[in-house]
């Protein structure tokens, strides 16, 4: 409460001190959620300026390029390679509906890399005329904090371009990390991941969560020996433990090998690839090591400290609920601020960051029921809470019900791969509290079901609602007999 | 079937009625009366052919009478070989058999022997939707839809040596083997749910009686969900056509294949063939395929079938098919004459089969299309005898029927009287890019609610910017402009089908479109579009209409 007045305090004062600064708005990074700050904040009025390192689909701490993660080395690339690698398996799947293809089917990896570098050369143009069709004033160059109301840009050339803002939004996004291992330096990340030259042969990736196993299933389906390394038991922390080993399940279907509770000690260059040690003692020989091991926030160069905003121990920009830092003319919105990651959600941010101080409508983003996918292959979605969750919060008993199930296609098809959704549900509100699936179009499937479940749908409401036949969606709303109950005290539950 | 033999009490229910009667009430009676009823059955079944029974009287208003009859004690007590008789396993009979059993009634069904045609003689456990709709449909879709992911694929880096080229009878052969193992499938949900099942066709004789070839059943009541059929005009050289029945089993591929409708059906198999290289030529009475459909919708589907291949020749009634020497097919049509096809598909229509169930005799009505006239619960105009599923031609849809089985059960056999609810059915169409829809259409909407918003979205999906084709979706959401509620969803491209099904809970839910906007999109992905319509394409406000006919067009125009 208290802030919100302060927001709405300041916001009065604006029209007497506009014009001493050179910007209303001066954003530091060009990507999903800094784009969306200022255009919706220009809409509003606002005079807002941006700046953005050179366009390189690799990025460093003098790289990036107008669009961002998402757009240059994240859900847009990844999905395009994800759609080249899913082919593999479907023209497999052809044969037993009756086409005659060659024995060894032809991929031609520059082609498709060639291609999916146009898309975001062209998408980096769209987002740069998405910026100049609003008024934002783009800056090629990379920004520094001066003071709470100053910005620098350094120029390619070296020049140095100084402003002042009334607000300033730090937008820089993140970059993947690599563990500090010996020979780390021959092992990649996501980003040279998303461009090699050759397509790996054989192919080590080290981490469990969803860029580990996303690449893991470009590769393989691609036709690359694929081994997943990961410390936990199974793939995807924080997900639903049952819809964890459905994905562990379908990995190793698709003829990942996984590799639970190791870790890789060392990397050593050798005549044959790279020599991969596990602190199991393994060794295995790989053209290319890709360290899917989390990303870290980028606030190193931004001289944050000296004007005072503060960091927490990931390096991430403290916020408060409308995304202010600790200096109250600057803000944050995006993976700098380490709060959820996930493209949709720094679009939210930006969208209500603009509100709040441009709009006259303190909005704060909203983190429940935020649906997210990962796009392995099948692909995994989820909304709300999952199982275990559910059982830690509810105050009662919690209803899980399941439905396994093999897709229309795989019937003729032959291959062997259920479907698995899940509805945890509260047995005393009957509100369902969590929606996930494994399968063929599970993201395009959750997202109407995302919607349902962020205005507190009930189970009575799914089971209203009529099927769409012959489809795999309709199954969330047919599950009628439940699979187990889960009593608060008793909670029995595997520890996956 | 091994269960014809064992059950087939033949007893007439009117004199084992009267019989009845006589009996202490105390006396424990056996659930299936079968040795009892043997001894009586020869001479009581000829006696009943010759002995009108009148039709209980019911209370007129028909939630009564189903409360009464449901909760126990209003009728009079009388013994049947079953509570509920069903004619026909299809997706609805065999919903409302297995559910009634599990309710604890005693349950038969009928159904004609398997054939992938249907005709008077020939269905098959597990229906149409089983049998000749659904699942073949989706099968030969998917097989079908190799052939754009082949061209798709092209632009993600594979290449094939050879053109891939398609075996017909793999298909077929692999659909088949499928079909089978489907309908042993739910010929086993029914012996599991402890249903009688009973091979043959099924007549009804009273309104408590129903002949299976010649053997006679009683039942308290009768449940009639036998479907309907594909209809082919009457046209000279009609007998030259084939229906969706025998397109889904064609013995090779058709090289030139004219459909002739502009419904679903027609839709769906111009896709399917198109897909397995034929070339397809739809020829449809109206200007636009899928009357019903939203207009945006139509228009958007049949460019981009079009875009596909296939040939449509708006505004043209079939008038002769012609066999010419050498074998091939002409269509003479208001506008000229098409040669050269290996086959003609009539797509115009199903009529319920009501033929020759002995309907007219026993008083259950039927309307001019020949559906049975049912009320809210599904009841005919004969109290004991119930109807649900394409006979009764309301909605005709598998899950529809489903939901008017199981509504059914419940009304009967578990004390609580159900109507289906009809309200925001989503529905999908098959073609190729495929249609997923839930609420009122655009023009509904203006009709039942006046003012509306409308927000559109027609894009080139992240899959066509790759692979080059000219793939593009369309999204349209219709909302209420006084409630903000979300009343019609709409799209056209691919995953619709999949996509549509969650909405469909938001839509029937009444949610808002102030809830789908606080939703956070799922990326990348098409379904997240849905969340992100920020700026309504149109605003219709029907409130200035004191000028007369501002039409909507108008309105469309102006509100960009």
């Amino acid at each position: 409460m208290a802030r919100k007045m302060l927001v709405d305090e300041e916001m009065n004062q604006t029209n007497q001190e506009e014009a001493y600064y050179d910007f209303d708005l001066f954003v530091i990074g060009a990507g999903s959620g800094g784009v969306r700050a200022a255009r919706f904040s220009a809409n509003y009025g606002a005079k807002v300026g941006i700046c953005e390192l050179p366009f390189h689909p690799i990025s460093s701490e003098v790289i990036g390029g107008v669009g961002g993660t998402c757009v240059i080395r994240g859900c847009v690339p990844k999905k395009i390679l994800v759609y080249g690698a899913a082919f593999g398996s479907e023209l497999e799947d052809a044969r037993n509906y009756g086409w005659e293809l060659n024995e060894k089917l032809d991929f031609n990896w520059k082609k498709l890399l060639h291609k999916k570098t146009d898309e975001i050369i062209r998408l980096n143009g769209i987002y740069k005329r998405l910026l100049s069709n609003a008024g934002v004033k783009l800056f090629e160059g990379e920004g520094k904090i001066v003071g709470p109301n100053e910005v620098e840009v350094t120029q390619l050339d070296g020049t140095k371009l100084s402003y002042s803002a009334k607000h300033i939004l730090i937008a820089t996004g993140s970059r993947a990390h690599r563990p500090p291992i010996p020979g780390q330096g021959l092992g990649i990340t996501s980003d040279e991941a998303l461009s090699l030259e050759d397509l790996p042969k054989h192919a080590v990736v080290f981490g469990g969560g969803y860029i580990a196993v996303e690449f893991a299933s470009i590769w393989r389906g691609l036709g690359a020996n694929v081994d997943l390394f990961f410390r936990k038991e199974l793939p995807l922390r924080g997900f639903d433990d049952e819809m964890r080993a459905v994905v562990a399940r379908n990995l190793e279907g698709r003829g990942i090998n996984l590799h639970p509770q190791t870790n890789l000690t060392e990397l050593i260059k050798t005549d044959n690839g790279i020599k991969v040690t596990t602190d199991h003692g393994e060794e295995l020989i790989a053209d290319v090591v890709l360290f899917a091991t989390g990303r870290l926030p980028n606030s190193k160069r931004l001289n944050l400290e000296a004007v005072g905003v503060e960091l927490d121990n990931t390096g991430a920009v403290k916020v408060d609920e409308y995304s202010r830092t600790s200096i109250p003319s600057i803000w944050a919105v995006g993976d700098v601020t380490n709060r959820m990651n996930l493209t949709p959600v720094a679009l939210m941010e930006g969208t209500c960051f603009a509100k709040t101080v441009f709009g006259k409508e303190p909005s704060k983003p909203d983190y429940s029921h935020v649906p997210c996918a990962v796009f392995s292959i099948p692909p995994l979605s989820v909304v709300g809470l999952s199982e275990e969750q559910a059982i830690e919060q509810a105050n009662g008993d919690v209803l899980v019900f399941t439905s396994t199930f093999n897709p229309m296609k795989n019937t003729v098809s032959g291959r062997q791969e259920k479907t698995v959704m899940k509805l945890v549900v509260d047995a005393e509100t009957d509100k369902v509290l969590g929606a996930s699936m494994c399968g063929p179009d599970a993201p395009e499937i959750m997202q109407g079901i995302a919607v349902a479940l962020k205005c507190g749908a009930t189970k009575a409401q799914f089971d209203s609602t009529v099927g769409i036949h012959p489809s795999a969606a309709e199954e969330f709303v047919t599950m009628r007999s439940v699979s187990r109950r889960i009593t608060c005290s008793g909670k029995p539950k595997t520890n996956l | 079937m091994a269960t014809t033999s064992f059950t087939a009490p033949k007893l007439s229910s009117p004199t084992f009625q009267t019989l009845c009667r006589n009996l202490p009430l105390s006396l424990p009676i056996p659930k299936t009366l079968s040795s009892f009823s043997f001894h009586l059955s020869p001479f009581l079944s000829r006696f009943h052919l010759h002995h009108h029974h009148p039709t209980p009287r019911f209370h007129p208003r028909r939630l009564f009478a189903v409360r009464a009859e449901s909760e126990n004690g209003a009728e009079p007590l009388r013994h049947y070989d079953f509570d509920l008789f069903t004619i026909g396993a299809g997706s609805g009979g065999v919903r409302a058999s297995r559910f009634a059993a599990n309710f604890g009634a005693s349950v038969a069904v009928c159904e004609l022997p398997f054939s992938t045609i249907s005709s008077e003689t020939t269905g098959g456990v597990g229906g149409t939707c089983v049998l000749r709709g659904c699942v073949p449909k989706k099968l030969m879709v998917y097989a079908s839809k190799y052939s754009h992911e082949f061209d798709e694929s092209n632009g993600f880096g594979w290449k094939y040596d050879t053109e891939p080229k398609h075996d017909w009878s793999t298909l077929m052969a692999n659909k088949n083997a499928e079909l089978q193992r489907l309908t042993g499938i739910y010929k086993n949900i029914l012996n599991k749910a402890g249903v009688t099942l009973i091979e043959g066709r099924g007549k009804i004789v009273d309104p408590h009686t129903v002949d299976v070839d010649g053997k006679l059943y009683t039942a308290r009541h009768i449940l009639i969900s036998v479907g309907g059929r594909p209809f082919i005009p009457d046209i000279p050289g009609s007998e030259y056509a084939i229906d969706s029945d025998a397109a889904l089993d064609l013995p090779s591929k058709p090289e030139k294949v004219a459909i002739v409708g502009g419904g679903y059906i027609a839709l769906e198999f111009a896709g399917i063939f198109n897909g397995l290289t034929s070339e397809v030529h739809v020829f449809i009475r109206q200007k636009k395929v899928l009357r019903g459909f939203d207009e945006e919708i139509r228009d958007f589907v049949g460019e981009q079938m079009a875009l596909r291949g296939i040939q449509f020749h708006t505004e043209e009634s079939p008038q002769a098919i012609v066999k010419s020497a050498d074998g091939s097919l002409s269509l003479k049509t208001n506008k000229g004459t098409t040669e050269g096809f290996s086959h003609i598909m009539f797509a115009t229509g199903r009529r319920p089969n009501t033929k020759n169930l002995g309907l007219e005799s026993v008083g259950v009505k039927i309307n001019k299309n020949g559906a049975i006239e049912v009320d809210e619960y599904s009841r005919t105009t004969v109290p004991s005898i119930w109807a649900v599923g394409d006979v009764t031609d309301r909605i005709n849809l598998t899950p529809v029927a489903l939901m008017e089985g199981a509504a059914l059960a419940k009304t009967l056999f578990q004390n609580e009287p159900t109507k289906p609810d009809y309200r925001a059915v989503p529905s999908a169409v098959f073609s190729q890019p495929p249609i997923g829809q839930v609420g009122l259409t655009e023009e509904q909407a203006i009709k039942e609610y006046g003012d509306i918003d409308v927000y559109t979205a027609n894009f080139r999906p992240l899959k066509a910017t790759l692979s080059g084709l000219p793939d593009r979706i369309f999204m349209k959401l219709i909302v209420c402009a006084k409630t903000n509620k979300v009343i019609g969803l709409h799209m056209c491209g691919e995953d619709s089908a999949e996509i549509a099904q969650g909405f469909a809970v938001a839509v029937k839910a009444g949610l808002t479109k102030v809830d789908f906007d606080a939703t956070v999109g799922i990326h990348p992905t098409s379904a997240e579009e849905f969340v992100t319509m920020r700026t309504p394409t149109r605003k219709i406000r029907q409130s200035s209409e004191s000028q007369g006919n501002m039409g909507h067009e108008a309105k469309t125009a102006a509100g960009v």
